[in-house]
């Protein structure tokens, strides 16, 4: 298991993925043309991460999502709600920008049905 | 059942009873009954079966049932979320829209807005007239009292050229100091008159400024369209009234030839 790191462009979100501490980062905008493509492996990482380590801090500071990245994102979360359920350590933080509120009412309509620790927090 | 049950017991009775064991009935009796017993037994298993089919059945259509009604509240939070975001883009469009075209300082329209208007009523070959305007002694307050308080005198203009009773059309910051004011359809005695009650309003205009009054003043260059004049001859002719109105000392309306 290695840390995995995807550049980001203007319609791709930079992704880090980091063993120690182990966290995704995910930053930027999210409207690629295949989003499946892009995020599975983000998937597996975080499966195999949440198998061997059991613990996982998801940090983001998105933006604009397409819808697909939209399912994606929801896939994420269940996936770390299962872990969460199984008793591993998990949270999420979802940074926004104080100057754009939608942000922050959006990842609060992600949160809803979801169990685990996760934050909705101002920044800058 | 318990008739059966009954009549079970009895023939089995009669079947087992040594008294019996040479009836020419007996045998055929007992074959009848074995075959009997056979098909019960044939009835059963096949009612388990059955039984099992049907509930495996519905609890695959109760499981798909669920699956369904999970997917679909998906779906919807997908799509929920998804035109959440598709409005947020539009609102920041717009908002990108109107800083495109606005001057961030007093809120006018900027040049690129007061140009395409202009544009657009000159390709549709509309009567027009138009002013440019320029803050008379501009620097001279800068420098005087600082670039605030210049942004201040900026935007006082700014309102009052707005004021209806100029009654432009669309009144654009053109530059520094400058400002467009379009009149469409208008009699050029009429842009007059409205030119003239705005240079009075603009020198009506006081802004105090650590303690003194500050009274600003503007000229004004103004040119109505000629048939079948584009935009650039139109602005060229009315920057040279301004030119004009302020060789000729400043805080006039001066009319473009």
């Amino acid at each position: 298991m290695t840390d995995l790191k995807i550049s980001g462009s203007t319609s791709t979100p930079s992704i880090e993925c980091t063993l120690h501490p182990t966290r995704v980062h995910m930053k930027g905008d999210s409207y690629p043309e295949n989003a499946f493509e892009l995020y599975q492996p983000v998937l597996q990482w975080m499966e195999a991460q949440l198998a061997s380590a059991g613990e996982l801090t998801m940090d983001l500071e998105l933006v604009y999502l397409n819808t697909s990245s939209v399912r994606i994102m929801m896939d994420l979360f269940d996936t770390l709600e299962e872990a969460h359920k199984r008793g591993c350590r998990v949270a999420v933080h979802w940074y926004y920008d104080v100057r754009n509120e939608r942000v922050a009412e959006l990842a609060g309509e992600f949160r809803e049905d979801l169990t685990l620790p996760f934050h909705i927090q101002p920044q800058g | 059942m318990n008739v059966t049950g009954d009549s079970e017991k009895r023939i089995e009775s009669l079947l087992a009873d040594p008294a019996y064991a040479d009836h020419p009935l007996r045998e055929p009796l007992a074959q009848l009954y074995r075959q009997f017993q056979d098909q019960l037994r044939q009835l059963d298993r096949i009612t388990r079966i059955s039984d099992r089919y049907q509930d495996a059945a519905r609890s695959e259509a109760s499981s798909l049932g669920e699956r369904l009604s999970k997917q679909l509240r998906q779906v919807e939070k997908i799509a929920r979320i998804s035109d959440r975001y598709q409005s947020m883009l539009r609102e920041l469009n717009e908002r990108l829209e109107h800083e495109s075209t606005h001057d961030a300082l007093t809120g006018l329209a900027n040049r690129r807005l007061g140009l395409a208007r202009l544009a657009a009523l000159i390709a549709a070959e509309q009567a027009v007239s138009i002013a440019l305007i320029d803050v008379d002694n501009f620097k001279r307050i800068n420098d005087a009292f600082g670039h605030e308080a210049g942004d201040r005198a900026l935007v006082g203009v700014a309102r009052t050229l707005r004021d209806p009773l100029g009654g432009a059309d669309l009144v654009a910051r053109w530059g520094g100091e400058e400002f467009l004011l379009i009149w469409p359809q208008i009699e050029l005695a009429t842009a007059i008159q409205h030119a003239h009650a705005l240079r009075q309003a603009v020198g009506a205009c006081t802004l105090g400024i650590d303690g003194s009054v500050l009274r600003c003043s503007a000229s004004f260059g103004l040119a109505q369209r000629h048939d079948g004049e584009g935009v650039d001859e139109l602005l060229r002719r009315a920057d040279a009234a301004l030119y004009a109105a302020k060789e000729a000392g400043r805080d006039r309306v001066m009319l473009a030839r």
